[in-house]
């Protein structure tokens, strides 16, 4: 089920809440859990079992490591059997087609392979797992006693299927006690609104300008309409991300859970590396304590430093999908971030912040034409037509027709995904002398994004 | 599941020792239960792989296949156009179309099968048949109860990104000629 579907919005999340807030504080994690699995079951009932199943699994692992932490031997073979058990149920869902099809296509030979549909949020819960093993084995937690407790870590609907990812170290305590009110209902009822909308009004809207242009023959392509594709992916991708999470953090607060902020208006960067910083947070988070850290970080030599950056930004590129143009996408990253590390990096404040901000804008529309291609041929057709090779006309009928079009959109968007657009939707929300007007006039105004959003999902 | 419930599984001590290759080995609760908990995971990947799996073979391997077991006295092959008329599915959006219908007024008979290009076109596809039968069912229930029974028992398999729908007295044989030609 997705959080901007009519069945969860109308059935699924009033009912969930409406027991939630009926029963008991003692049940209250039973709700959940029950709510969560039923949540993950309406699309793919099949894959519930290997959810509940992955969620034993890591249950009894996280145990086994811990009872052998006297002997530190078994407790390292121990997390070494979880994590390659783990890695294989990813790798056969996400990249044994990927695989095989690549062999194929190598040596031009028809191996037959069985192909299975990618359970959704495999990728996110397994992370979460590797981290909850990684931790209980370097001793920096305790293994989860109940596992009920640990399932509802794993299966917590508000961040099953796109996260934020959470330690099971920060979330433990939420488990055990929440503060669940009114008050925060409606904070979180307000926070999983401007998600919406940012989802289902933006990102849906973006994405129509970007599926007019990927429908257009690569010939008939000018550089502006190349330009204004690419522009309208990166608002496309940036809500449906940032607005799957708003509306996973107001989801948890709902329900008394504190989840932790995502992304940070990447758009406003200076650097690639700041962009990184502000873009899917928890993820970049993961990597960094699980694969960087461990690898060796920036504590050593250059050669291993640069080494270290690239493995994690191809391991990064492999998460995102069984693809070789995002394994490119992911080397991209890294050499860009090795280069303003080790090249250009300092001397990047020296130019006026409009020069900063193009720089950024730029490198990271290129990684999104690698990001969006269905392959690797395109996505260099694609950046030669943007970058004005390959004799294409520079501005077009079709690219004038998208301006006229779609202008209010674009730059709503860019308003929305600036600071100064959080600045003004504050001001419209929160200047009032008279807190009674105050009041009624969020009110009215999120009750009108919902009745949008909900047109929007309906058209 | 109540609080005893929740509090219930906080209890992982006892061990059993064995001897193995000369050497005390002890196995804790834990230790058993992921060995248990892996052969289950095994077990439920190969029983997905043999039971829901899809095919990399050509759509038009598998659409032969079954086209060539039809009883295609009541059905005729339909195009494009009929898959919008009918299902509002665009047949430029994906892989391959097999699309058979009857051309009596009084019957319900269909046959279709759909190869997705992504797993995101498979839900739309399940929706747009789930809104013809239903649509289709309410249509035969005033005159033809027996059409409408054979609607709700209705074979719908998905498969990877192929998507097997068939109303008809003998849905069951297609399925299972469907299912053997992945």
């Amino acid at each position: 089920m997705l959080f901007s579907s009519i069945t969860f919005l109308l059935i699924f999340l009033p009912l969930v809440v409406a027991v939630y807030y009926l029963v008991p504080q003692r049940f209250q994690n039973s709700v959940m859990l029950i709510a969560s699995l039923a949540f993950y079951a309406w699309g793919e009932p099949i894959y519930v079992v290997l959810l509940v199943l992955s969620s034993m699994f890591n249950y009894f692992c996280g145990r086994d490591i811990e009872e052998k932490k006297g002997v530190p031997q078994l407790a390292k073979r121990s997390l070494i059997m979880a994590i390659v058990v783990n890695l294989l149920i990813l790798g056969f869902f996400e990249y044994y087609g990927w695989l095989i099809g690549t062999v194929n296509k190598v040596f031009s030979v028809e191996i037959p392979y069985r192909v299975l549909s990618l359970p959704i949020g495999l990728s996110f819960y397994t992370l979460q797992a590797l981290g909850y093993l990684i931790d209980i084995y370097k001793k920096e937690m305790k293994a989860q006693r109940n596992v009920f407790q640990f399932m509802l870590y794993m299966a917590l609907f508000p961040k099953l299927n796109a996260g934020p990812l959470m330690r099971c170290a920060d979330f433990q305590p939420q488990l055990e006690k929440r503060t669940v009110n009114v008050y925060k209902l409606g904070q979180g009822a307000g926070m999983f609104v401007r998600g919406l909308v940012k989802k289902v009004v933006f990102a849906d809207s973006a994405g129509v300008i970007f599926n007019q242009v990927a429908a257009l023959p690569m010939g008939t392509i000018s550089v502006l309409t190349a330009w204004i594709g690419c522009l309208a992916f990166a608002f496309q991708i940036y809500f449906a991300f940032s607005g799957y999470s708003d509306m996973a953090l107001g989801l948890g607060r709902m329900f008394g859970f504190e989840l932790g902020v995502n992304f940070r208006y990447p758009y406003t960067a200076k650097s690639v590396s700041d962009f990184w910083r502000r873009w899917h947070i928890s993820l970049n988070e993961w990597f960094k304590r699980y694969v960087y850290i461990p690898l060796g970080g920036s504590h050593c030599e250059p050669a291993r430093h640069i080494c270290n950056i690239v493995v994690v930004w191809l391991l990064m590129g492999l998460w995102y999908g069984a693809k070789w143009n995002l394994v490119l996408w992911g080397l991209f990253f890294g050499i860009v971030l090795v280069m303003e590390k080790y090249v250009w990096g300092n001397r990047m404040g020296q130019f006026p912040e409009f020069v900063q901000h193009t720089y950024t804008f730029v490198v990271v529309s290129i990684g999104w034409v690698l990001f969006f291609s269905p392959d690797i041929g395109y996505a260099f057709d694609y950046l030669g037509i943007m970058l004005g090779l390959g004799g294409h006309d520079l501005v077009d009928q079709q690219s004038l027709y998208l301006i006229v079009t779609h202008w209010l959109l674009i730059l709503l968007c860019g308003l929305g995904s600036s600071i100064r657009g959080r600045d003004l939707f504050r001001a419209l929300t929160e200047d009032y002398k008279n807190e009674r007007v105050r009041r009624v006039v969020v009110s009215v105004l999120y009750v009108l994004m919902l009745i949008v959003s909900i047109a929007f999902l309906v058209a | 599941m109540t609080e005893k419930m929740w509090n219930r599984t906080d209890q992982n001590k006892r061990r059993v020792d064995s001897r193995l290759f000369g050497g005390e080995i002890s196995f804790g609760k834990a230790e058993i239960g992921k060995w248990i908990l892996a052969a289950f995971l095994l077990i439920y990947v190969i029983l997905l792989l043999w039971f829901t799996s899809g095919s990399t073979k050509p759509f038009e391997t598998v659409a032969q296949i079954v086209e060539n077991s039809l009883h295609t006295d009541n059905l005729a092959r339909q195009d494009g156009q009929a898959l919008k008329r009918y299902y509002g599915l665009n047949s430029a959006d994906y892989n391959g179309i097999l699309f058979y219908s009857t051309e009596s007024a009084i019957s319900a008979e269909e046959v279709l099968i759909i190869e997705a290009k992504s797993e995101a076109q498979v839900q739309t596809i399940r929706d747009a048949i789930e809104t013809r039968l239903e649509s289709r069912k309410t249509d035969f229930a005033e005159y033809a109860p027996k059409q409408a029974m054979m609607i709700e028992q209705a074979v719908i398999l998905v498969r990877g990104k192929y998507v097997f729908m068939a109303v008809s007295p003998d849905a069951q044989e297609y399925a299972a000629v469907f299912t053997k030609s992945l």
